[in-house]
């Protein structure tokens, strides 16, 4: 429905929206970042964390902290979260979510392809799985012997089997660089997303497409610069593109050309949004790094989601903004545990 | 020299466990990717040997074989980061091949030393000792023998001289009788009766 986002939102979203909101306001503050900062140890930590509304996540947890427990228990309860809200959701808000989940999903297939055709164990792959891709087929993929078998027998029934077609014309799974592969597939996603979003129309489409443009835009940065000293062709490079960013098409074709750093940063001058950013990066060790640039965008613009009421782009902005909160405390809980403490501020702060 | 090879050790994997830390965070969990992509070892060592005083040591040298099967991770996310840490943990690896040379030659030629001081203890305390005693056995019976040699010469003498005085006695008594003629004395200015003209 065009213009009557507010008077029919609430009716299907409302709650979830109240409660999204709700969840919002427990993410970390400056001063809780700067409390964790100074501990000493990962009981310190702890016991910091129990104040915040993480709460007793890890109270039931004996034996001595590591990092990977603290990353696992947070995913656990990110996910606990989400499957609250998938499951209380109604359409169109179940697609958008299945829509977030399939990134997860992609990564775990990947996984799971890649040790299919070296035979592992499967139970291993599972366990390494992210919880919030998961699917029902995953425990099929070891009947499987090749990569085609697998898509055919087992991918078909996902949602991820329209991006497969888009990347595979006659059957070259098998040959396909993994990486290759997964870009690929993240490409077809991204824009298959982008096209949902606009379709839905009103605020969504308003919120969540800069916030997609952004990303599409950022992975072709980020390719292109990753790409220089490897054996990736430039039209190899240009077909891991996603296409429904600002940059496409003629950015996209100038990106695909460009053989170092500066040519990349010519590009971005001509687009006002990303000339601050590229311009912010110092070389090498000074200034800050072109990833981390791009993330303080990205989190920028995921708070800003929720300025506006009636749409679906709080709910992607929420868990975009949890995981940055994931990778912060991770991080700080590293610094702590390797004392390495000069680097221990360059965490994203969120609010 | 080994103690700071070992020191820098610590300080380079410190460092890649850093970097570790820091790809993780902007490239999210890549580890799982790595060990399942693993098939064939890049960089392999070589066991060359040395000679040093005389002792051979095994000297290891590493060398790089295929290519890098790993390009493409992080090609979305973390390149840098995961570049920056292949760079370190090779550093890393480095410095352990050569330290691996250093304790290994460090732990055979103590083993040399080790051989050579017993040795040199035994030759000290046992060889020479032994030697020395024999020496002085010997000398100790040349000199009995010398003194034996003696002796028996003296006691020739006296033999000798009791002989010499007993065949002079028996001499003399028979020349008291007149049974000994003296032979003629050439030397003995006599006249001789048979030469006329003088």
């Amino acid at each position: 429905m065009p213009e009557s986002a507010e008077l029919y939102f609430n009716v299907d979203h409302g709650y979830l929206e109240g409660l999204v909101r709700g969840c919002k306001a427990s993410l970390l503050t400056q001063q809780d970042y700067i409390n964790l900062v100074q501990c000493e140890n990962l009981e310190d930590l702890k016991i910091h964390l129990q104040t915040t509304d993480y709460g007793n996540f890890l109270a039931d947890q004996t034996g001595p902290l590591t990092v990977s427990i603290i990353d696992t228990k947070m995913r656990k309860k990110l996910c606990r979260e989400f499957e609250y809200f998938r499951n209380h959701s109604l359409e169109p808000l179940s697609t958008f979510f299945t829509y977030m989940t399939c990134s997860y999903m992609i990564d775990n297939v990947i996984l799971l392809m890649n040790g299919a055709l070296q035979k592992k164990p499967v139970k291993d792959i599972l366990a390494k799985c992210h919880p919030l891709g998961s699917f029902m087929e995953m425990e099929a993929v070891n009947i499987a012997e090749t990569a085609s078998d697998l898509f055919n027998a087992v991918l078909v029934e996902t949602p991820l089997a329209p991006f497969f077609q888009d990347c595979m014309s006659e059957n070259t799974l098998d040959e396909l660089n993994i990486e290759l592969l997964r870009n690929k597939l993240y490409k077809s996603y991204l824009e298959a997303f982008y096209k949902f979003c606009k379709n839905h129309g009103d605020v969504t489409a308003e919120v969540m497409c800069p916030i997609l443009e952004f990303e599409a835009d950022r992975r072709a940065f980020i390719i292109t610069l990753n790409s220089f000293g490897t054996e990736l062709t430039k039209d190899d490079r240009q077909s891991l593109y996603p296409t429904c960013g600002k940059l496409y098409p003629e950015g996209l074709c100038l990106l695909a050309q460009a053989e170092d750093f500066e040519q990349v940063k010519r590009v971005a001058d001509h687009y006002a949004v990303y000339k601050p950013l590229l311009d912010a990066v110092g070389n090498n060790n000074e200034g800050k790094a072109l990833e981390d640039v791009f993330f303080e965008r990205e989190v920028q613009m995921n708070v800003l989601a929720f300025n506006r009421q009636f749409h679906y782009g709080v709910f992607y902005a929420y868990i975009k903004l949890r995981e940055q909160e994931m990778r912060n405390i991770v991080w700080i809980a590293e610094c702590i545990s390797q004392r390495h403490r000069t680097k221990i501020n360059s965490y994203i702060p969120i609010l | 020299m080994l103690f700071q090879t070992k020191m820098l050790m610590g300080e380079v994997m410190r460092e890649a466990a850093f970097s570790l830390a820091e790809a993780k965070f902007t490239a999210g969990d890549f580890s799982t990717t790595v060990i399942q992509n693993v098939n064939k070892a890049q960089v392999k060592i070589r066991a060359k040997k040395d000679n040093v005083a005389g002792v051979t040591l095994p000297v290891f040298e590493h060398y790089h074989e295929g290519t890098d099967s790993y390009e493409l991770t992080g090609l979305a996310r973390g390149g840098e980061q995961l570049a920056k840490l292949k760079r370190n943990y090779a550093k890393a690896v480095e410095l352990l091949v050569e330290l691996a040379s250093l304790q290994t030659s460090f732990v055979t030629l103590d083993e040399a030393i080790k051989i050579t001081n017993r040795r040199v203890n035994a030759i000290e305390h046992v060889i020479i000792p032994r030697i020395e005693r024999t020496l002085a056995y010997i000398i100790t019976e040349l000199d009995e023998r010398e003194r034996e040699e003696f002796y028996r010469l003296k006691k020739i003498q006296e033999k000798k001289k009791i002989l010499k005085e007993k065949s002079e006695k028996d001499l003399q008594q028979r020349r008291a009788a007149g049974e000994v003629i003296e032979p003629a004395n050439l030397l003995a200015e006599e006249k001789d009766e048979d030469l006329l003209f003088e």
